[in-house]
């Protein structure tokens, strides 16, 4: 499928006269425009909007307090610990998922065309809801009867509680969101390694290199942009992550896994502090765009181009 | 073999040296090699269907039976979870939101999409570079940060858990990358077949329909999947837009239930989530080819 690149050429455009009327294609595209304009741009200037100002159900008056409630946001401690689980939930998601989705990429890629099926399986998560893998996971690290466990007794260990242990709980929670947003991270790198020139590997192979040295020195630097997409795609994930955590542990045990998503929908829908859950919305996009364009820098200075 | 790929007797026969270095792999590197590929493919199916796997053995196990049976296997299969999961009401009314959502969603981004895809991708007009913000929108405004706003905004237009206003809702989210998916194959589709059908004097919409549109069915298969995914799995704003089981749909009554039982039935509990991710895997297994060609084309923004 052609690339976006909605540059047409200009001459066979108007090679017809009168065959492109501007004005059909200003009414095609408003309604397209208009619905993603009031529910994908609007809600953000609103939030940002709103965040200016002290709402709260115990009183009608809505004062503007300017950035007080951003205020408010850093002087509270809950928020940096939040955040702080952010980071590790981030962080352990990104690695752990780019591992195995390099791991695997490199796996599919040397499949025979017998085994394509393989790869069917492996997109099969992208069709379960968040909800859906974390019930999944829940059921599969109960201490009881748990999969995990019964390895773990029958190897002779004892068996963990993994739900109501803090540093557990967290694992599960990166095991489950990273198991949901493999397939698509996958799909990217086995995309890149697909588009490597054969050749290439080939002739590292026979100046004696070894598969795997081929694979790190070779194939690995040229599939950079796949990676920083792979990249960029757990992490926009993990940020924004709220249903796989909230029905696999809601924040639990105590506040262990309790992270930024998690915290704003607590003032929001919890304690009704609306000023300060919108300055927490503006905080989570911020966060965001600020990760992505880390990304594409870091591969900007270190990517082999 | 996967090993012997890389070593066609055509690039045997290109290069001299290769006699040489295959023997030395055959001897040292073959059993290592075959195991670096077969490891990870076979910790790639069990990472997949581990999950499903012990969920299906739960959902046909009964309660009490989950902790005595621990086996992958039931002793004694029951289909007792499933029959308690179709006779919950909760369950009824939220399939049917699902259904109506999903489809609702699916014929608007398409009615919607398609006409500006069009537009996009064959007129030349001022505003057309918007487009590529459009596109970008939904990466930059994750749903979880709009949660809240929409809330307000439903509140505010008394739309608050209303059918009607979830379908506009993902319509909006679904836009930009239906858009951009459908633009890039309108623009794959030579334009001299349109422009032949203009000198022949169609209009435009004829044109749309009868040139662009026939050839353009695998494009509207997987906006169409990928539309309808989104609705039927679609969580966070469901949480936040929906309040009752008039409208609420199939992850919020999952996700519900699982939060009240007292002691965790986790048969009925995999059995509702099987349940719900059934009617995708059936879809999804007859179009699989289309839904990753158009996951990457879309991703690759």
């Amino acid at each position: 499928m052609a690339e976006g690149n909605p540059t047409p050429d200009a001459a066979t455009a108007t090679r017809i006269v009168g065959w492109q009327h501007p004005l059909i294609a200003y009414i095609s595209s408003a309604p397209a425009m208009i619905i993603v304009a009031v529910f994908l741009a609007f809600p953000v200037l609103y939030a940002a909007w709103q965040s200016l100002f002290a709402i709260t159900p115990l009183s009608r008056e809505t004062p503007f307090v300017g950035f007080g409630n951003y205020i408010a946001v850093f002087n509270d401690p809950a928020f940096w610990s939040s955040l702080g689980r952010t980071a590790i939930f981030v962080a352990g998601t990104i690695a752990l998922g780019l591992t195995l989705s390099i791991i695997f990429a490199f796996a599919l890629n040397r499949i025979v065309s017998g085994l394509r099926f393989i790869r069917g399986l492996a997109i099969l998560p992208y069709i379960v809801s968040s909800v859906a893998a974390a019930l999944m996971f829940r059921t599969l690290f109960n201490s009881d009867f748990g999969f995990p466990n019964q390895v773990l007794e029958f190897l002779g260990f004892e068996g963990i509680a993994w739900l109501s242990n803090g540093f557990y709980a967290m694992i599960v929670v990166i095991l489950a969101q990273v198991w949901t947003d493999l397939p698509l991270a996958l799909l990217f790198i086995l995309g890149g390694l697909q588009t490597i020139d054969k050749q290439l590997t080939e002739a590292a192979l026979v100046d004696g290199a070894t598969g795997l040295r081929s694979a790190i020195h070779i194939s690995l630097p040229l599939i950079v942009p796949q990676i920083t997409l792979a990249t960029v795609w757990f992490s926009f994930k993990a940020v924004t992550s709220l249903g796989t955590v909230l029905a696999l542990t809601g924040g639990g045990p105590g506040d262990s896994t309790q992270l930024l998503t998690l915290e704003m929908v607590r003032l929001g829908f919890d304690e009704y502090d609306t000023g300060t859950a919108m300055a927490l919305v503006i905080i989570i996009f911020l966060l965001n765009a600020g990760l992505t364009l880390f990304y594409l820098s870091l591969q900007r200075k270190f990517g082999m181009k | 073999m996967a090993v012997t790929q890389d070593h066609g007797p055509a690039a045997a026969a290109a290069r001299p040296a290769m006699p040489r270095t295959r023997r030395r792999r055959s001897l040292l590197g073959g059993p290592l090699r075959r195991a670096a590929i077969w490891l990870p493919l076979a910790a790639l199916v069990v990472w997949t269907l581990g999950p499903f796997l012990i969920s299906v053995s739960v959902s046909f196990k009964a309660p009490a039976q989950v902790f005595a049976d621990p086996g992958l296997i039931p002793d004694e299969p029951t289909l007792d979870a499933y029959k308690r999961v179709i006779d919950r009401p909760g369950f009824r009314s939220a399939l049917w939101n699902s259904v109506v959502i999903g489809f609702g969603s699916l014929i608007l981004t398409l009615l919607i999409g398609v006409p500006a895809a069009y537009a996009f991708a064959r007129f030349r007009f001022r505003g057309r570079h918007l487009m590529l913000l459009f596109a970008l929108l939904p990466m930059l405004v994750p749903k979880v940060g709009l949660m809240f706003p929409l809330f307000l905004v439903a509140v505010e237009l008394k739309a608050f858990d209303s059918r009607l206003f979830l379908i506009l809702v993902f319509t909006g989210m679904l836009l930009p990358l239906a858009v951009w998916l459908l633009i890039g194959f309108f623009q794959a589709i030579p334009r001299e077949l349109e422009e032949a059908a203009a000198v022949d004097g169609a209009s435009q919409l004829r044109m749309l329909f009868h040139v662009v549109l026939p050839l353009s069915i695998p494009a509207l298969l997987t906006v169409a999947v990928l539309a309808f995914r989104e609705a039927w799995n679609e969580f966070e704003l469901v949480l936040a837009l929906t309040q009752t089981s008039a409208s609420r749909t199939l992850p919020y009554e999952l996700y519900l239930m699982q939060s009240a039982t007292g002691i965790a039935d986790y048969p009925l509990q995999n059995a509702f989530a099987l349940l719900t991710i059934l009617p995708l895997i059936l879809v999804y297994l007859r179009i699989e080819r289309y839904v990753a060609e158009g996951l990457l084309s879309g991703a690759v923004k």
